[in-house]
């Protein structure tokens, strides 16, 4: 018995439409789901920022997507592995807080030799880091090759806590004293503005959750709530 | 004869006798129960309304139209699909009009090319292949049409906050898109019904303003979903800037371009599966011998145009990664980069295809076999390629797997599922696959000019020095830092584009006045080439759903990337396994579909219809056959006569 081309060819249709199908069951599945919003309390230590710098690097903020961990060779870019300590020796006149912070604000700032320009600007969509996020990046990446000492407090030239008035001193390794140079910016070329403390402040409920006395002990391993 | 019929009406008088009576029993029961005398409920004194009934209904009514209409307007943001949701059905929707836009745009691209050789050449066939495959088009071109109109109101019902939005920002481009419409409406209209009714070149001007019109309509949609992807001229809270700028934004002609080829090739490849499928049913020689033609004609076309796709869509690439790193980095390096291994499988089996429909076809021509040997090295670099830009960087393995690897990636393999060796399996790839179509091309015949020596060393040394160069760069790519290892794409690229037009401009000229070893024999070609040509529209339909839906779901939680936010309940980005299926069974529909056209198409060609009111004598001979209306077909009036 001859079989007609129609059911033929319908059955070549259905049999590579399966076969590329079953093509896709073969590859790792992961579903991603956006981005939970992360409260971060007021009162996080260093260490905890640490932790919850970790999870937005691996998460929220794509960080590892492009940075790697301990590799080396012919990278797309830099990796993370000791980048505490390049970081306070970077840009003569930065610290490595400031630096770090640079990086994420003005990533075109400075670009490190043998790389090409491409980190987003963390703090915008579609990142979209708020300012205390960001410290606790900074907190993540002074922790590989060096010792965190970021706090929430911290302030430096993108951002001035609410708490830290206007020219005072940052927290330990924090913003550098008034009349140091800010970064390596061209004579007549536009400094970085950081905004009052009343525009940069988070949104209440939002960012910065304030410690509420009722809510339970934060999880030593976290302190993220969401 | 009455008995029969007797019996005949006892049988159908029976049941409905039954219903009949059935029903009558419920309807006295009803009745009578109705009737039945009830003790009435009494409410407890203290639960008595002192409000009439009847006022007290009408009040009901006054308080909840009051409610109703103090209600307070609200958008919606997103409504739900039922059973798939929301985000499913828009995919599938959008994903079916593509294919058939695409179609409805290649048909009279591919018609018109065909049409001009013809008419350069004077050679019929091409005129009517080119009329034949613009039969297809009117079909398509509603069905293009309902479901263009279909993704819009599923668009403002299932999503109408986002919808707004993105009109608002284009509704400048709304007017002039719509008159292109019917520009196009008209130009193709006039175009297949004015087959032959013109002079030649006033059909071609037809066929050209009808392209025209086609593709600038093509490059409006464009705008719109690349804004969604790289938005340009809008604030960081989406107000409008500029919408020149919103309409030319980073990807916007990188796009457009991929798609003008894409569909050539989609085209050209559909042609071919639409030419294999007559093929098949053919019953003559002559049938064969010319859907044998129309399909190597098709499938030639699809295949010039894929060759140079994969430039277009380094182009693309680089565009997104310029418009942004993170978002470039998703696509090649984060939660889509395996989806890259399902498209280098698919690009794969269709060069195989591609090439062994070629090396199939060389049996045609008469004095082949001198050339038949090299397909065996061919294959070998095909092969070779394929497994190359099948390689994944990371390996899915166990824990204890992983730990002997030292991670993810085999110390060896891994090697293999980077850049610079994929780059390079590519290129090779293209060139080797030219090289099939170059020996198809001198397939029974002999340079005859006096340099033909000298020509033949030219073409073979040009070959072999890009082969060499581009594995060259690739291997220098592996020790040098990312900014250079970047830029030597382009070299790679450019050197396998010179080599390709400088061996086909050589080719022209050597075989000018070959002499000839043998005929091509149109439709001496074992049937299964047929299949390949079908799978090859089948693999480049489904590569287009998978390549779509990357460039949909790279924005990934983001209806306009970094502008407005997906908040719905499928803001997640699905797994590839899901994706595939979903892109298999709107495959399937599209080809259920596209059958419907080739159907509808060859309804012309069938014998025509003709009404006969059989004589009251002729009736009984028929065996009591009655047609409504009296008519019975042609054949049964043979069968009287």
């Amino acid at each position: 018995m001859t079989i007609p081309v129609g059911p033929r060819i319908g059955v070549l249709v259905l049999a590579t439409t399966a076969f590329y199908g079953y093509v896709g069951q073969m590859v790792p599945q992961n579903e991603v789901q956006p981005p939970a919003p992360i409260l971060i309390r007021a009162d996080l230590t260093t260490d905890e920022m640490v932790d919850v710098g970790r999870e937005i690097a691996e998460g929220k903020g794509l960080c590892r997507t492009c940075h790697t961990m301990g590799q080396t060779g012919a990278l797309r870019f830099p990796d993370f592995a000791g980048v505490a300590a390049r970081a306070a020796e970077r840009v003569p006149g930065l610290t490595d807080i400031e630096y770090l912070a640079q990086s994420m604000y003005e990533p075109d700032r400075y670009i490190v030799p043998g790389f090409n320009p491409g980190m987003p600007t963390i703090n915008r969509p579609p990142i979209a880091l708020t300012d205390q996020e960001i410290l606790c990046v900074i907190a993540y990446l002074q922790s590989l090759g060096g010792t965190a000492t970021v706090t929430l407090q911290t302030a430096h030239n993108y951002y001035k806590p609410p708490a830290a008035a206007p020219g005072a001193p940052g927290a330990p390794g924090g913003a550098p004293p008034a009349g140091a140079p800010p970064d390596q910016t061209a004579p007549g070329e536009p400094q970085p503005l950081a905004a009052p403390p009343a525009e940069k402040a988070p949104p209440p409920g939002t960012a910065v959750a304030p410690a509420v006395p009722t809510a339970p002990a934060a999880p030593a391993t976290g302190g993220v709530a969401r | 004869m009455n008995g029969a019929m007797n019996r005949k009406l006892l049988f159908v008088l029976g049941p409905v006798t039954a219903v009949v009576m059935f029903v009558a029993v419920v309807l006295i029961a009803t009745f009578l129960t109705n009737r039945e005398y009830r003790e009435p409920y009494r409410a407890p004194a203290a639960t008595v309304d002192a409000t009439p009934r009847d006022t007290g209904l009408v009040d009901e009514r006054a308080d909840a139209e009051a409610k109703a209409k103090a209600t307070i307007y609200q958008e919606a943001e997103y409504r739900t699909f039922p059973v798939v949701g929301s985000r499913v059905a828009i995919w599938a929707v959008a994903q079916l009009h593509l294919l058939f836009a695409a179609f409805v745009l290649a048909v009279p691209l591919f018609a018109f090319i065909i049409e001009v050789i013809g008419y350069r050449t004077g050679d019929p066939r091409y005129d009517r292949l080119a009329h034949e495959f613009t039969k297809l088009l009117s079909v398509s071109f509603s069905l293009t049409a309902t479901f263009g109109a279909f993704l819009t109101f599923m668009l403002i019902a299932l999503y109408p906050r986002f919808t707004n939005y993105l009109m608002s920002v284009f509704s400048p481009t709304f007017l002039p898109y719509v008159l292109l419409f019917f520009a196009e409406a008209f130009f193709l209209y006039t175009y297949y019904y004015g087959w032959g009714k013109f002079h030649p070149r006033v059909h071609l001007a037809l066929g050209f303003c009808l392209n025209l019109v086609g593709t600038a309509i093509m490059f409006i949609a464009n705008a719109w979903l690349t804004f969604m992807m790289s938005p340009n001229g809008v604030s960081d809270t989406g107000a409008v800037i500029s919408v020149w700028d919103a309409v030319y934004n980073f990807t916007w002609m990188p796009i457009n371009i991929h798609r003008v080829i894409a569909n050539v090739a989609f085209g050209g490849s559909v042609a071919a599966a639409y030419a294999a499928f007559k093929f098949l049913q053919a019953e003559s020689d002559e049938e064969r011998a010319h859907y044998d033609w129309m399909g190597y004609i098709g499938n030639f076309i699809a295949i010039i145009a894929f060759l140079p796709l994969p430039f277009a869509g380094y182009w693309l690439a680089s565009e997104i990664y310029a418009y942004s790193q993170t978002l470039g980095l998703t696509m090649m390096g984060g939660a889509f980069s395996w989806l890259f291994i399902i498209q280098a499988v698919l690009i794969g089996n269709l060069f195989l295809a591609a090439n062994y429909y070629l090396w199939l076809g060389m049996g045609r021509v008469e004095g082949v076999q001198p050339l038949q040997k090299f397909i065996k090295y061919l294959l070998i670099g095909i092969a070779l390629c394929f497994m190359v830009w099948a390689t994944p960087r990371s390996i899915i393995a166990t824990v204890s797997e992983l730990r002997a690897m030292g991670g993810s990636a085999h110390p060896v393999l891994g090697f293999l599922g980077v850049m610079s060796a994929k780059n390079t399996a590519v290129n090779i790839l293209i060139l080797t696959t030219f090289m099939s179509f170059l020996l198809y091309r001198r397939t029974g015949k002999i340079a005859a000019v006096a340099w033909a020596k000298a020509g033949h060393a030219a073409q073979l040394a040009i070959f072999a020095s890009v082969a060499i160069f581009v594995i060259f760069l690739g291997v220098y790519g592996y020790f040098v830092e990312a900014s250079v290892r970047i830029g030597l794409s382009v070299p790679q690229v450019s050197s396998v584009l010179f080599a390709m037009v400088s061996i086909t401009a050589i080719d022209v000229f050597l075989f000018r006045g070959a002499k000839r070893t043998g005929e091509v024999r149109w439709g001496k070609i074992p049937a299964i080439s047929q299949y390949v040509l079908i799978f090859i529209a089948v693999t480049f339909t489904w590569l287009m759903g998978l390549m779509g839906y990357v460039r949909s779901g790279l924005r990934q939680h983001w209806h306009v990337y970094g502008v407005i936010r997906d908040n719905s309940a499928d803001a997640f980005t699905p797994t590839l396994g899901f994706a595939t299926q979903v892109v298999s069974v709107t495959v399937l529909l599209f080809f259920l579909l596209i059958g419907v056209v080739f159907w509808i198409t060859s309804l012309h060609e069938r014998a025509e219809y003709r009404a006969v009111v059989p004589s009251p004598e002729r009736v009984p001979q028929t065996g009591g056959h009655i047609v409504l209306g009296g008519a019975v077909r042609e054949r049964h009036t043979n069968r009287l006569s």
